[in-house]
């Protein structure tokens, strides 16, 4: 090799070193771990185990850390201040899965086959939909990150619940604000085309007729990076009052909103459950002023949380914002908490089965304060959502509508 | 027929079929030299608008600073995969140098997602925005604008090709690579050329859809497209691929609007079957050029 050769090489290999080693300093690397044990040992006897298949890297790791982290502070708490439940202190073990359905199968395996797992907390849609019949076979409850209509069929997904209203009952909270404060106004609904996207879109289309609403356009836009620029212009023939999205995290939402303002648009844009954290909106920039949507937990920051038993201890924890995936985290141990006393109090050993059955039979269950009313499940999910609005000014979520429990205004 | 809203639809397709015909010319630039089709351009692309998104908001850097660091960024890393990756592979079998790129691919997502992470982000905006209104059709702004850009980009290349000595040697080995080298010309310069221009024009892409599309770990898709459109274009037509990229980009605008969003890529590879069986060399290529 020639010794010029040998030197542009060098040079390109430095050049590139450097390179990266300076964007790697420009970022804010996130503590990233593959694996999370925490709570009592695995020799502890009676430690109820929560079990996780966490998606702490890949696409949804946004929310997955968040989820660990959550799940992670509600045992500790549990444990330490709470004393577990009759004694018996819960210990959770949770591994990345990439946010791949195939990992977190493999996850599900490897945690179960080591562990004698009581509850399982699941990153996706098609890990619920895969892991149903071993969840059966095994006689495990779970929940997780998906909301999907599909999983709210008690018959089809009896171990299975939502920690909150499903996509379908998300739209519809949304849709019953509108027919309140806007009576007969025009809605387009917009949705990626994915299985998360679709999910609730004909059910709310007819929901939107029923509660005297004009439902105007529904606008599909291809998956991945694509261009709005057509959709927004077939929205903007649509003239909505209320343009609903659903089926994305953060683009195109933004770019929607831009170009509605840039052509004199007066509508009012709203999003579902993934798109409604501070850190999304925060994202946004300017187009995120004013956006609303459905939320069925508190913020962090809502006026009302310091005075809550998980906000409470919450706030003592951590003194900055934490995300609605991390209150997630909490709910799913909060809920375990109340289904796991309802089921040894009935006498029962903590299956599967008894818990299910123990959480049929809970109502007005007290959330923590997490959900501000006391909330009782529909089938395998809860119906209550608030409406927020992003206020740019004081750079936070703030209501605009009381708790809406569908059951009530069904 | 509403012919101003169908106006303002193809206005917004020929937008966006610009940036397919800006990442086009990339991958034709090293096909057209290397003999090599880059299954990581989507992923150049994507590294280029992340290595803005790290300049503007990571280090806080001007703009203008940013987007020509961006573009050094993106150039250099077609140097080092051409010089570490590539080189070492060619006269290997094609199949063989197409799956390095395919790896290279993940290598690049996976790098982004260990700098940045895979969480969802905005592009600092650079792009005016102010309406633009061509008669009474609407043009959103960032569309215009990208088409304004990759426009200019590639008529200079065109205009390079045809009269600066580094396009000559370019396209002279492109032809007979035995002769460039006959003739004295440094073949492999040329080699590490091309690929040098083509990351830097994936990393001008790269910030025009980010700008437009947002940017994630997953926008390499976007090269998926763009792959239709080059062999649709021929790989070997810096033509064909402006011509395909602002065909495909109108026709998916149209389907998109007219037939639904979910068909405006099914439409794209209905067109990809059509001419690979009526003009497998694509609609300006050589009709000689080896099939994988």
């Amino acid at each position: 090799m020639s010794m010029r050769k040998r030197t542009s090489e060098l040079f390109l290999g430095t050049a590139s070193a450097a390179l990266l080693a300076l964007m790697t300093a420009s970022t804010v690397l996130a503590d990233q771990p593959d694996e999370a044990e925490v709570g009592v040992d695995a020799d502890e006897e009676d430690a109820i185990v929560i079990g996780g298949s966490i998606p702490m890297t890949g696409v949804f790791a946004f929310a997955g850390l968040q989820f660990n982290d959550g799940i992670r502070d509600f045992v500790r708490w549990a444990n330490e201040e709470k004393g577990g439940v009759n004694g018996r202190k819960f210990r959770y073990v949770g591994q990345d899965t990439g946010y791949d359905a195939d990992q977190s199968v493999g996850v599900f395996r490897r945690i179960t086959s080591r562990e004698d797992v009581d509850f399982y907390f699941g990153d996706s849609t098609a890990f619920s939909q895969s892991i149903n019949s071993a969840l059966n076979r095994r006689d495990i409850l779970m929940t997780g990150a998906s909301f999907a209509s599909e999983l709210n069929n008690p018959e089809q997904y009896p171990l299975q619940f939502l920690l909150g209203p499903d996509y379908t009952e998300q739209v519809g909270i949304l849709l019953n604000y509108i027919a309140e404060e806007d009576p007969g106004a025009r809605v387009a609904l917009v949705h990626s085309d994915t299985e998360f996207g679709r999910d609730p879109i004909r059910a709310s289309e007819e929901m939107a007729e029923e509660l005297g609403l004009e439902h105007v356009e529904t606008i599909v836009t291809p998956a991945g990076a694509s261009d709005i620029s057509s959709a927004a212009l077939e929205l903007r023939r649509a003239r909505p009052d209320y343009t609903i999205f659903h089926g994305y995290i953060l683009s195109p939402i933004p770019d929607f909103i831009q170009r509605a303002r840039q052509m004199g648009m007066d509508t009012r844009f709203m999003g579902t459950i993934y798109t409604m954290d501070q850190g999304i909106i925060d994202e946004m920039g300017d187009a995120g002023d004013g956006f609303m949507g459905v939320m069925p937990y508190r913020y962090y920051y809502d006026e009302e949380a310091p005075d809550t038993e998980v906000f409470g201890a919450i706030h003592e924890m951590h003194d900055e914002y934490r995300a609605t995936t991390y209150t997630q985290g909490w709910l799913a141990g909060m809920l375990l908490m109340q289904i796991a006393q309802a089921t040894l109090d009935a006498g029962d050993e903590l299956t599967g089965t008894n818990m299910r059955k123990a959480l049929d039979s809970l109502e007005d269950i007290d959330t923590g304060g997490i959900i501000g009313v006391p909330v009782t499940f529909r089938g395998n999910s809860i119906p209550v959502g608030r409406i927020y609005r992003a206020d740019a000014e004081e750079g936070r979520m703030v209501p605009v509508s009381d708790w809406i429990d569908l059951d009530e205004t069904d | 027929m509403d012919w101003l809203f169908f106006f303002e639809v193809s206005l917004a397709g020929l937008g966006f079929g610009a940036l397919y015909a800006l990442t086009g010319v990339a991958f034709v630039v090293i096909y057209k030299a290397t003999r090599v089709i880059n299954l990581a351009m989507g992923e150049m692309l994507m590294f280029g608008a992340y290595l803005f998104f790290g300049f503007a908001a990571g280090f806080m850097l001007p703009v203008w600073l940013a987007i020509v660091l961006a573009l050094a960024g993106g150039a250099l890393l077609g140097l080092t995969l051409e010089r570490l990756v590539i080189r070492p592979l060619l006269g290997e079998n094609p199949i063989s140098v197409f799956m390095v790129t395919i790896g290279l691919a993940s290598v690049l997502v996976g790098l982004v997602e260990i700098i940045w992470t895979a969480a969802p982000r905005s592009l600092p905006g650079f792009l005016p925005d102010d309406p633009i209104f061509i008669g009474d059709a609407f043009v959103a702004p960032k569309t215009f604008w990208s088409f304004i850009i990759a426009g200019v980009v590639i008529a200079v290349f065109l205009v390079l090709f045809r009269f600066w000595r580094g396009g000559v040697a370019l396209r002279a080995t492109a032809s007979d690579q035995g002769a460039a080298y006959a003739m004295g010309i440094n073949v492999p310069a040329v080699y590490s050329l091309s690929w040098g221009l083509a990351g830097m024009l994936a990393a001008g892409a790269g910030l025009l859809l980010g700008s437009i599309a947002g940017i994630s770990s997953e926008m390499g898709f976007f090269g998926l497209t763009v792959l239709v459109v080059v062999i649709v274009g021929g790989l070997d037509s810096v033509l064909g691929a402006l011509v395909a990229g602002l065909l495909i980009g109108w026709i998916e605008s149209l389907a998109g609007v007219y037939l639904g969003g979910e068909y405006e890529h099914l439409v794209t590879f209905i067109i990809l079957m059509v001419v690979l069986l009526l003009r497998p060399w694509g609609l300006f290529g050589t009709r000689e050029i080896e099939r994988l």
